[in-house]
């Protein structure tokens, strides 16, 4: 059954959008990713606008990280006060997104920089989670037995840093700049990506910030539930780019799917989770580098002012 | 209703246009003045219907004539790019700017344009897809872009590709000697806006007349609301956006909390 996007002005498949919302929701809720970054790029493989595509992934990630962080705020697993301070940055990272955003899409280039950046982010996560996670396989192999996620050693440049403030929830005394910095820049990367920012986040938290694992993905859900509103609410008003249609399929498939792939997560040990999610993450990385090395099937592409949105 | 009316105007003006009996003439009709876009649309097909009139009765036996009927939609600027290898990897690296470039442009005759007139008179004219007329924005003067460089000629292949060009040399079929019809199937994506239908009638390679009537595709009802809400009252819509995310992730939390 076909629908038609009243913003991105194209016919498409339901089903086929609202299974790509599942499908991608099983595997966010397996990994406890948001799953943005599988989900732009397949909307762009599926011919949604890329600009369309970004903005409306925002909105969808409100919806899936504020069911997600509810869960969290229950079961007390979210530092508010780290959340926050991530946050300031957040906003204020997602503002100065946005405006590259239209900046590039007024020269051209944004297809092409949204494809480098998640080949280079995807590519950089991706081979960091799967050696790491091989390796602590290889050591509960060898052990017999569980491992811990170790710890890694003490950063000391960020521990030097002023400013500090405590964080009671995450046992942690730490400058407020690493944090604003952090939230900076994921908040640009998540305007101009179309992602929650969850899988350059989670990493950053716990090998830079050293933020207890179990309060972690809490955390980050929440301070991404804010960052991916006011950027979806700035796309809507600089760009008008938000399809409310595709954004409302992506969030029920997505949300239906996050909980079946939750229960299966539950199945697999934690180093098995990050080594499949490594390799899942790889395999979109050289997916959009093929596409930006190969020849492309046509060296011309034609943008009529209908497809520039606001004039 | 309107149909009808429209129906009886034409009738009208084939009476009129006897009564003065002087050149041959072209009547034409349109079956809707409206196609709607809602969200199930996939197209739709539109008849195109109208009559010689005042024509030599012997040549019109003979099939002398020609009509030529151009769908064009409204004039719009284009940004060509041009990919490039550069450092490795595929840039866009080269554009052109166009203005006047027609949304949608389809051209429906009962042969091909070649046999109907004169490439060169056709050109003169901007009538098939070699024959339009736009120009490069840059160069600022009246350099027709259509027929050269490898910018234009992308432009024309692309839009033949996404079926917002075509020529169909079949789709006007001759009912009797005077009346034809002409089906145009609108594509999914056609652009919304007032398109222009314009029929031109040849004998012997010269053209005697012209007509011109129009219709309109526009978004109704929801589609139409959610998109107007989104341009004009953008902050409102973006905080609904949201509104709705939040909501439908506490539904989903609040549901499959239970089980």
């Amino acid at each position: 059954m076909s629908i038609y996007l009243p913003i991105a002005e194209i016919s498409v498949n339901i089903f086929i959008l609202f299974g790509m919302g599942a499908a991608v929701g099983f595997l966010s809720g397996m990994f406890g990713v948001g799953g943005g970054f599988l989900m732009t790029p397949l909307l762009i493989f599926y011919n949604i606008p890329p600009a369309v595509a970004v903005a409306t992934e925002a909105n969808q990630i409100v919806a899936s990280s504020f069911s997600g962080a509810l869960a969290h705020l229950r079961k007390g697993t979210v530092d508010v006060k780290l959340g926050i301070m991530l946050l300031v940055g957040g906003l204020f990272g997602s503002t100065i997104g946005v405006y590259v955003f239209s900046l590039l899409r007024s020269i051209g280039q944004l297809d092409l920089i949204i494809s480098i950046l998640y080949v280079v982010f995807l590519g950089a996560i991706g081979t960091l989670m799967t050696i790491e996670s091989l390796r602590a396989i290889k050591k509960a192999r060898d052990n017999g037995g569980d491992v811990k996620v170790k710890r890694p050693g003490h950063n000391s440049w960020i521990h030097a840093l002023p400013l500090k403030m405590r964080f009671r929830k995450s046992k942690l005394y730490l400058s407020a700049i690493p944090i604003v910095a952090l939230g900076t820049l994921v908040g640009v990367l998540a305007a101009i990506m179309g992602v929650g920012g969850g899988f350059i986040m989670v990493p950053a938290m716990i090998y830079l910030l050293r933020v207890p694992t179990n309060v972690v993905i809490g955390t980050s859900l929440f301070q991404i539930i804010f960052v991916t509103a006011y950027t979806t609410i700035i796309q809507s008003t600089t760009n008008q780019t938000v399809d409310v249609v595709l954004a409302f399929i992506l969030m029920v498939g997505g949300v239906i799917g996050a909980q079946f792939g939750a229960a299966a997560g539950h199945r697999l040990k934690g180093e098995q989770l990050r080594a499949l999610l490594g390799l899942l993450v790889l395999a979109v990385c050289i997916r959009l580098g093929y596409d930006l090395v190969i020849t492309p099937g046509d060296l011309f592409s034609v943008i009529g002012t209908a497809d520039q949105g606001a004039h | 209703m309107r149909r009808l009316l429209s129906l009886f105007t034409v009738l009208f003006l084939f009476a009129a246009s006897n009564a003065v009996l002087a050149m041959e003439k072209l009547q034409m009709g349109i079956s809707v003045d409206l196609v709607p876009v809602s969200s199930g649309f996939a197209g739709q097909d539109i008849v195109i219907f109208g009559s010689i009139e005042n024509a030599d009765q012997a040549q019109l036996y003979r099939g002398e004539y020609d009509v030529v009927i151009e769908v064009i939609g409204e004039m719009e600027d284009a940004i060509v790019r041009k990919k490039d290898w550069i450092g490795g990897i595929w840039v866009n690296a080269s554009s052109r700017d166009y203005t006047d470039v027609p949304s949608y442009y389809s051209v429906l005759s009962r042969n091909k344009l070649g046999d109907v007139s004169d490439l060169s008179i056709l050109n003169s004219m901007g009538i098939g897809i070699d024959n339009l007329k736009a120009k490069p924005v840059d160069r600022g003067n009246i350099e027709e872009f259509l027929t050269q460089g490898e910018f234009s000629s992308a432009l024309r292949r692309i839009r033949i590709e996404e079926n917002l060009f075509s020529e169909d040399p079949t789709a006007l079929e001759q009912l009797s000697p005077s009346l034809f019809r002409a089906t145009l199937s609108l594509p999914p994506n056609v652009p919304i806006g007032v398109h222009k239908v314009r029929a031109h009638l040849f004998k012997d390679g010269k053209k005697l007349d012209e007509i011109e009537n129009s219709f309109q595709i526009r978004k109704v009802g929801f589609e139409r609301w959610m998109y107007d809400f989104a341009h004009e009252q953008s902050l409102l819509y973006g905080i609904m956006c949201v509104l709705l995310a939040i909501f439908t992730g506490w539904a989903a939390n609040a549901m499959f909390r239970k089980n």
